[in-house]
């Protein structure tokens, strides 16, 4: 039991940083705020790490 | 001002080519599989999760090699890469597998014992993904990991670990350290699993004698030593003050009884093995060193830390110019890799030696090369090519 615990907490954590890489992509297109390219610059690269974690390769 | 959608979409797909590359190397070092060719005396491969089957298909799962000689007599275990940023105890696990010859007793060997953990870089370090061997038929290619588990397999950490069973408080990150979650429990983290499963094999196979290999900075006080369970430090003192006679300096240390979560403490704390942690001076991990290089992984030369050696701040012999004698009149330059194999592999037969003569009733009896002919002929020297050999007796790990 503590087992399948564990592994739904862990797996959890892997919808959390495909929630993140969704919100982070919609913050590129649409913000209200900091709106300026070098802002553009980080919300992309940003993604990339929720990205890489998302499909389990780092 | 807004910008136009086109320079975010380059951006996006600049960052994703970057990524792309990124993660290449990521999954290459993640997949990457080491060979060995096992020795005749070879008897069977299983996994970990033989002895706790929630192992099974994860990447806590490891092979352990066993060769038994079919003759009466003690058992050994030995664990390599418990933190596979510490490579040449892997190694040195390598050298004694391709090589052994088991004539009484049962000899198990986990190369990889936190497979999990070799899967990945050093977060931050700027660390190399892998280093090579020479040997007389090319060079071989083997991973450098990471101390702790990867999170991919393992997290999130919490805010503050607490050890099972001590419930002594110890730092967050050391949940995926394997020698911080001994002894473990069958339905804990994944590292916390390995270590109960590697603490089953030996309770299940009735193991005589347990050795851990470990490397460790120069500036860290437990370097080129063994660290010994209360019922191993007859040996282990015998065992160092002849190896630094006749080979190179060890010490020994008694392990602490109030740090926990290691396995000098409590695979002997648990179990009736004899319980012993060996330690390899490793530059390469120091925090003062510069350019982390495969040569500094090698070699062990680093002129930061000679610095710190020339103000004593080390606690090993070191020097990267003139270098220091042996007992057997070799110059030792800088940490060579060669230097730190052949050190866990007479550190483990000088042991074994002593445990024969305090508990004949347990006598082992193996070969394999030591500090000497590692040190003459390189550790490469002793490893096959798996394209020459018997395919039944070729791995990959």
């Amino acid at each position: 039991m503590l087992v399948l615990m564990d592994t739904i907490i862990h797996y959890f954590y892997f919808v959390m940083a495909g929630f993140f890489a969704i919100l982070l992509l919609k913050n590129l297109f649409k913000r209200e705020r900091r709106k300026g390219l070098v802002y553009d610059i980080v919300y992309s690269y940003v993604i990339m790490v929720f990205i890489l974690r998302v499909i389990g390769i780092k | 001002m807004k910008n136009p959608q086109y320079l975010k979409i380059l951006f996006l797909v600049l960052s994703g080519v970057l990524g792309l590359l990124a993660g290449i190397e990521f999954w290459e070092l993640r997949h990457y599989k080491e060979t060995v060719v096992v020795s005749e005396d070879f008897t069977e491969k299983v996994m970990l999760s033989q002895y706790l089957p929630s192992l099974k298909n994860t990447w806590g799962d490891t092979p352990i090699y066993v060769y038994d000689s079919g003759v009466p007599g003690g058992s050994m275990l030995v664990l390599g890469g418990t933190h596979p940023y510490e490579p040449a105890t892997s190694l040195a696990t390598y050298v004694m597998m391709e090589n052994i010859d088991v004539t009484s007793g049962k000899v198990y060997i986990i190369p990889h014992a936190n497979m999990s953990a070799s899967t990945l870089g050093m977060l931050g370090n700027a660390y190399i993904k892998y280093y090579h061997i020479e040997t007389t038929w090319g060079q071989k290619k083997f991973r450098v990991g990471d101390r702790n588990t990867n999170p991919l397999d393992q997290w999130p950490d919490p805010f503050t670990y607490v050890h099972y069973p001590s419930t002594q408080n110890l730092a967050y990150q050391d949940i995926r350290n394997l020698n911080r979650t001994f002894p473990g429990r069958p339905d804990g983290t994944l590292t916390e699993r390995i270590s109960y499963a590697i603490m089953e094999l030996i309770r299940n196979e009735d193991i005589d004698i347990f050795f851990d290999f470990h490397e460790a900075s120069l500036m860290y006080p437990v370097v080129s030593t063994y660290v010994a369970h209360d019922r191993s430090m007859d040996i282990s003192m015998m065992a160092a003050m002849m190896l630094s006679a006749t080979q190179f300096p060890m010490k020994s240390e008694a392990s602490p009884k109030n740090l926990r979560g290691l396995t000098h403490r409590e695979v002997g704390d648990f179990s009736n093995t004899l319980a012993i942690l060996m330690e390899t001076p490793e530059a390469f991990i120091d925090r003062v060193v510069g350019r982390m290089s495969e040569e500094l992984m090698l070699e062990g030369k680093d002129e930061f830390l000679q610095t710190a050696a020339e103000k004593g701040l080390v606690y090993c012999d070191y020097d990267i110019y003139e270098g220091f004698p042996d007992a057997l009149g070799n110059m030792i330059i800088g940490t060579p890799m060669d230097y730190r194999v052949g050190r866990h592999l007479s550190g483990t037969l000088e042991a074994l030696n002593w445990m024969n003569q305090f508990f004949p009733d347990k006598a082992i009896s193996v070969t394999f090369p030591n500090y000497v002919d590692v040190m003459n002929n390189g550790s490469g020297h002793y490893l096959h090519d798996p394209s020459k050999a018997d395919p039944s007796r070729v791995f990959q790990n």
